[in-house]
């Protein structure tokens, strides 16, 4: 790592680079992140789980700086000081099948080194009651459905109320009732903390995010608000009745007519029929993405 | 009961100074009359209290009998939670180890040189529990855990230890029924070669997976023995004589020594 800059920002990132072997997964990331929720968004493969991983201290950086709450995580007692204050739930979590759901988070409250015992249960109940696991919480983790083990993962991440929590696909397998009851969680926490929410669910970023980063290829293609990025997709969205052709990203709506995109640059070949419409985060997410890998 | 409690006898109660007959009656009867009940003063941070106390102690989750044996002999309750906890291959780990161990001892007792199998198989025993005790592949929950404060060479050590207490306790078990071990010196000869092949894949861990590390040292530790065992010049026993156990302290001193090393300069 190289030498650090004064910064005052919960998560300061410059030039970050992550390889495994020969393939690059980050090149060069730059970015300053403080309380409110960040969207992460980027295709499979973007450097979206990566950038997470180094966030979260799980993965040592191949170049770069990187302050984690003004630590650096590259020595061991900032490391560690690092970790009491930070949550974490990766993609697909893993648990001891074993375990209740209330030994679990009890384990993990002690490698978070949360208090005694008591003041270590009161908090587990807490959690598990903010993600409506209560009445499941002497439930072996093997009994649990897919979505009650995510919200177990959440509950784990949500541990200590951390100053940065990184959710890596948080939504996967909840039910529209817990979504809604996961934005409201996520959004009274981000009041106070840093919230880097990495999706593929861009009415999730819609709904909580004030600030969206879109990675591609490792890098930082796009870093705003939402309405800026919505605004970038102004005048390259269309609807037409037939579909324009090949060559498009284009896709039947529920009315039989097609949306159609068209990257910067790219004049629409058949004019005929193409009425701009307004567009969507969606819209603007497949366009600065590439479009080429968009819907057809 | 049909009378009711006057504010002269909540008051005599509420202070002690009621008679004992009284007293009874008293909390027989306030424990189905609510208007009764509010004549008496409440201390609601002391009732709230007693409630959280009460509540834990009901709905805390019941230990299991290794975590419950380690808090009995004294040991700090989270550290007994962590070492109670280990991966799910740890229990498959020591059923194999119970029946490899069984069958060294069969072969010791009833084939000839039978004795080399638990020669060849009692240092890998607590290196192939190590190798499994921590790290991404071989801890289901390793994603979640490996970021938290005690992560790391912390969880580490106590996840070796949870590992090399029953290993060693065991291999000491079926050594000292070896027909070889006349004395408890003697059956101890695999101790410093397994100890040694332990803190070799502890301190290897820090550049490569710990699992690998473990592996490793054991395929070594195996084909040197195999190695001997063919040769006309040498055999594996040498590899534990008194003058080879010598060598075997100072290989553990001096690994002993790089593992203090690097937890006190982390």
């Amino acid at each position: 790592m190289t030498t650090a800059t004064t910064t005052t920002a919960p998560v300061h990132v410059r030039g970050l680079v992550h390889r495994y072997g020969t393939h690059g997964a980050l090149d060069g990331v730059d970015l300053d992140l403080g309380p409110g929720v960040t969207g992460l968004l980027g295709r499979n493969g973007a450097g979206k789980t990566t950038l997470l991983r180094c966030l979260a201290t799980d993965l040592e950086a191949t170049n770069g700086e990187l302050r984690l709450l003004g630590r650096d995580p590259g020595r061991a007692a900032e490391r560690t000081e690092i970790r009491r204050r930070l949550g974490y739930l990766p993609q697909n979590p893993e648990f001891y099948p074993y375990f209740t759901a209330f030994g679990l988070l009890d384990y993990m409250a002690v490698l978070k080194e949360l208090g005694g015992r008591r003041a270590r249960h009161d908090e587990v109940r807490r959690n598990l009651d903010r993600v409506g696991l209560h009445d499941r919480r002497h439930s072996r983790i093997r009994r649990l459905s897919g979505g009650m083990r995510q919200r177990l993962g959440l509950a784990s991440a949500l541990l200590g109320d951390p100053e940065v929590l990184l959710l890596d696909e948080p939504t996967i397998g909840l039910d529209p009732e817990q979504r809604i009851r996961f934005r409201g969680l996520v959004s009274e926490l981000a009041v106070h903390s840093t919230v880097v929410l990495s999706t593929h669910q861009i009415e999730d970023v819609a709904a909580l995010c004030q600030r969206v980063v879109c990675l591609d290829a490792g890098r930082v293609a796009f870093d705003g608000t939402p309405d800026e990025l919505v605004d970038r997709a102004r005048g390259h969205v269309w609807e037409r009745d037939g579909h324009p052709g090949e060559g498009y990203t284009a896709w039947r709506l529920a009315d039989g007519r097609y949306r159609v995109l068209t990257p910067a640059g790219v004049a629409p070949g058949d004019t005929d029929g193409l009425e701009p419409v307004e567009p969507s985060l969606e819209d603007a997410y497949l366009l600065i993405t590439g479009v080429e890998e968009g819907r057809r | 009961m049909s009378w009711h409690l006057t504010p002269a006898q909540a008051h005599e109660y509420a202070h002690h100074r009621a008679d004992e007959v009284t007293a009874m009656s008293v909390e027989a009867h306030i424990t189905h009359c609510a208007p009764c009940r509010d004549l008496l003063p409440a201390d609601e941070d002391w009732l709230a209290r007693s409630w959280e106390e009460l509540r834990d102690v009901v709905d805390r989750p019941r230990r299991g009998p290794v975590e419950a044996l380690l808090a009995s002999l004294g040991m700090r309750e989270g550290t007994a939670k962590l070492l109670a906890a280990t991966p799910a291959l740890y229990r498959s780990w020591l059923l194999a180890t119970v029946a490899v161990l069984a069958a060294a001892l069969l072969a010791a007792h009833h084939l000839p040189r039978g004795s080399l199998m638990f020669v060849f198989v009692a240092p890998v025993v607590p290196l192939a529990g190590v190798a499994l005790a921590y790290g991404r592949g071989v801890d289901p929950a390793h994603s979640l855990t490996s970021v938290t404060p005690l992560a790391g060479q912390r969880l580490l050590f106590l996840r070796t230890c949870a590992v090399l207490v029953p290993a060693l306790t065991l291999c000491m078990s079926v050594s000292l029924l070896l027909p070889s071990a006349h004395t408890p010196g003697r059956a101890a000869f695999w101790l410093l070669p397994a100890l040694t092949l332990v803190a070799g894949s502890l301190v290897l861990s820090r550049w490569i997976h710990l699992s690998a590390a473990s592996a490793a040292l054991g395929v070594l530790w195996l084909v040197a023995l195999s190695v001997m065992a063919v040769s006309e010049h040498a055999a594996p026993i040498q590899l534990l004589l008194p003058q080879a156990q010598v060598w075997w302290a100072g290989a553990l001193v001096a690994l002993l020594g790089a593992i203090l090393l690097r937890v006190r300069t982390a």
